[in-house]
């Protein structure tokens, strides 16, 4: 579910807003909200002729989110880290739990204590707009979470946006699962049906690469999902359908663990999933040699990490990029100790690693 | 000292608990954290700005309790009303916003009554069942979309505004509990409502039309959600579906801690107040406090159930 509450944030006017240029060779890359090109987040650092300023300067950190989940537990740790780092206290913590008159309330509980920084993903464009007036009006260095509220700019109103590199999720799904399949068979693409700016990009960036970069794969099943919990029964329908599917494309983890559950019920070991964000059941199917071919994370820890640097360098009056990705990451069975460190910053769940 | 000491012995604790308890925390933050912002105006009055909705929900829920029904499905009635408001507002004059906040609250509450007070449903099932046709209704209005409050008038009067320096959800808080207090303590409507929730039986024979009693208090727990929607969209200059989804437990824990009897024939709507104030008080003494999050939630969850506990064994007794 830490996905699905990811995706319900990161809503409709940023997709409106951003593109994702895609081009018949699938070489593409998501630019922000002004057209401007992404910067990888590893050149956000806040180097040496300004670390003793910042240091120096008692500066105070906000961390306002959305919700709480490991996902957010890895972008806070990223930036804990990173503010630990440069001299600067987290003086709050909040989680709005997706409410956005509560992302409000903690904004305004949060000013009292007069933070030079709030780091934050807006949980709606349009609700945002008013909640981050006061502080954006007090000079706050405001730095979000994949999220933008509607009309503010670049530079005079925030430091950056910092996102996942959501193309690259996608291309690099595609790529898990063409190589898992052996570049041919047939796929089925269970795609988020709603109008979710994070999902749309990933998954549409699935299906072009497919399309475009693996002549020999074919996408012979399309089905949009919006309630995970009705996963099983819309892979069952599939398979009925479709009963030699060389593998499978899930939206997210969520229902990805539903499709499985699918497959086992149908005694089928030779159909592939690959899917979107780090979860245990799936992760431990993969490890034991399951369907689960591979699953595709974001560097939740890096995302903290630029976001706090960002909004550090953006106080120390250096220029920022506006808008930042961090890098997606390929977890296999392999690579999966690895890859829930790069991701969640946390050790992999003690099943995954005894399982392997 | 012999009168005081009387009167004292007759102190009813349960009436005093949330007065006491509200010092009791309000101290503590004050000492705690006195020199990281929390006694300054600013913050004092944040407190109030945020519990606004909640309060004017509260007040709704008292008379709903008091006569021994109660509504599941007011935080559905707020994103209906907001989301209602907020549609009607981007093609008709501000009045039909309102009008249409309002009346979605209304109609709303208007049909849990009817079920509960003529078909003898009983309220929590109904409420419970339109929570959810609510919600999910809220959800398909605008396809999940946000929708801009752009109207400065209605974003003045509803949330943002202010009047001779006293913010407007102030204001509408100070009013509605005045209001309420009245009407629950001095009106013939609210004695009806108390001896329906102390025996209905009772009152139906005393001649009080208990249907239209229930009735009117569902009608009203929903008219009172749909102002607390109209708020949210004013404060946010936006409505959206989840708005008072995460309303309801607070509400309710706000009256209950207020002193208001979960099976009716008791209340007080200045004790709703104070517990709404109580709720709010603790989000914002627990974030400045620099707590983390999971903490924040264990020790609200804490301080909550000692309080309801409090309440309720005294009104047991």
């Amino acid at each position: 579910m830490k996905s699905a509450a990811k995706y319900l944030a990161a809503s409709a006017l940023f997709g409106l807003m951003s593109v994702t240029t895609l081009s018949p060779s699938a070489m593409a890359q998501t630019i922000g909200p002004g057209g401007e090109t992404a910067t990888p987040s590893a050149e956000v650092v806040v180097g040496a002729d300004s670390l003793e300023a910042i240091r120096g300067a008692g500066y105070k950190a906000a961390l306002l989110w959305h919700d709480q989940s490991d996902f957010v537990n890895a972008v806070s740790a990223g930036a804990r880290d990173e503010f630990d780092r440069l001299g600067i206290e987290v003086v709050a913590t909040t989680s709005a739990g997706f409410d956005a008159a509560k992302q409000r309330s903690d904004i305004e509980t949060s000013l009292a204590k007069e933070p030079n920084i709030i780091l934050s993903l807006p949980l709606d464009p349009v609700t945002s707009a008013a909640a981050f007036k006061e502080a954006r009006d007090g000079g706050v260095s405001l730095v979000f979470l994949s999220n933008l509220p509607a009309g503010y700019e670049h530079p005079r109103d925030y430091a950056a946006i910092v996102t996942d590199d959501l193309f690259q999720m996608g291309k690099q799904a595609a790529d898990a699962l063409a190589s898992a399949m052996g570049g041919k068979g047939t796929v089925g693409w269970i795609y988020h049906d709603a109008d979710y700016y994070v999902t749309n990009q990933r998954d549409n960036a699935f299906k072009t690469t497919i399309e475009n970069d693996y002549p020999d794969i074919s996408i012979v099943a399309e089905q949009g999902i919006s309630d995970p919990a009705r996963a099983e029964e819309i892979a069952n329908a599939m398979l009925l359908k479709n009963p030699d599917l060389g593998g499978i494309y899930v939206t997210w983890a969520g229902p990805a663990e539903g499709v499985l559950a699918a497959l086992r019920a149908n005694g089928n070991k030779t159909t592939k999933i690959v899917t979107l964000d780090l979860s245990e059941p799936v992760a431990l199917d993969m490890v034991r040699g399951g369907n689960v071919a591979a699953i595709v994370a974001d560097e939740a820890y890096e995302l903290g990490r630029a976001m706090a640097a960002a909004a550090a360098l953006r106080l120390a009056g250096k220029d920022v990029p506006p808008f930042v990705t961090a890098p997606a990451i390929t977890v296999t069975a392999d690579t999966v100790q690895e890859g829930w460190k790069k991701s969640l910053n946390i050790d992999a769940p003690a099943s995954v690693s005894s399982a392997q | 000292m012999t009168t005081i000491a009387a009167r004292l012995q007759r102190l009813d604790l349960q009436r005093s608990v949330i007065y006491l308890g509200f010092l009791a925390i309000f101290l503590f933050f004050a000492i705690t954290l006195h020199g990281d912002g929390f006694l300054t105006s600013r913050n004092l009055t944040n407190i109030v700005l945020q519990t606004a909705p909640a309060t004017i929900m509260a007040i709704g829920l008292v008379f709903a309790l008091s006569a021994g029904e109660i509504d599941l499905s007011f935080g559905s009635v707020v994103a209906v009303s907001a989301l209602s408001a907020a549609v009607a507002m981007q093609s008709y004059p501000m009045a039909v916003g309102v009008l249409a906040g309002l009346g979605a609250g209304a109609l709303i509450g208007a049909i849990n009554g009817v079920l509960v007070a003529y078909l003898r449903l009983p309220s929590f099932l109904v409420t419970l069942a339109t929570m959810g046709l609510f919600a999910g209704i809220a959800r398909s209005m605008t396809d999940l979309r946000s929708i801009p409050v752009l109207n400065d008038t209605f974003t003045g009067i509803f949330g943002s505004g202010s009047l001779f320096s006293v913010p407007s959800l102030v204001i509408w808080t100070v009013v509605a509990v005045a209001i309420g207090h009245i009407v629950y303590r001095n009106t013939r409507f609210g004695a009806h409502v108390l001896a329906t929730g102390d025996n209905a039986r009772a009152a139906q024979v005393s001649g009080i039309k208990v249907p239209r009693i229930r009735l009117g208090v569902l009608m009203l727990c929903g008219t009172m959600a749909g102002l607390a929607g109209l708020l949210y969209a004013g404060r946010l200059q936006a409505a959206k579906y989840t708005l008072g989804e995460s309303d309801l437990m607070t509400v309710i824990a706000a009256v209950i801690v207020g002193g208001t009897a979960l099976n009716g024939g008791k209340g007080s709507i200045i004790g709703a107040l104070l517990g709404s104030l109580l709720m709010g008080m603790l989000n914002n003494g627990l974030i400045l406090m620099g707590l983390d999050v999971s903490d924040q939630m264990i020790v609200r969850g804490l301080i909550i159930l000692i309080a309801v506990a409090v309440s309720l064994r005294d009104a047991s007794r």
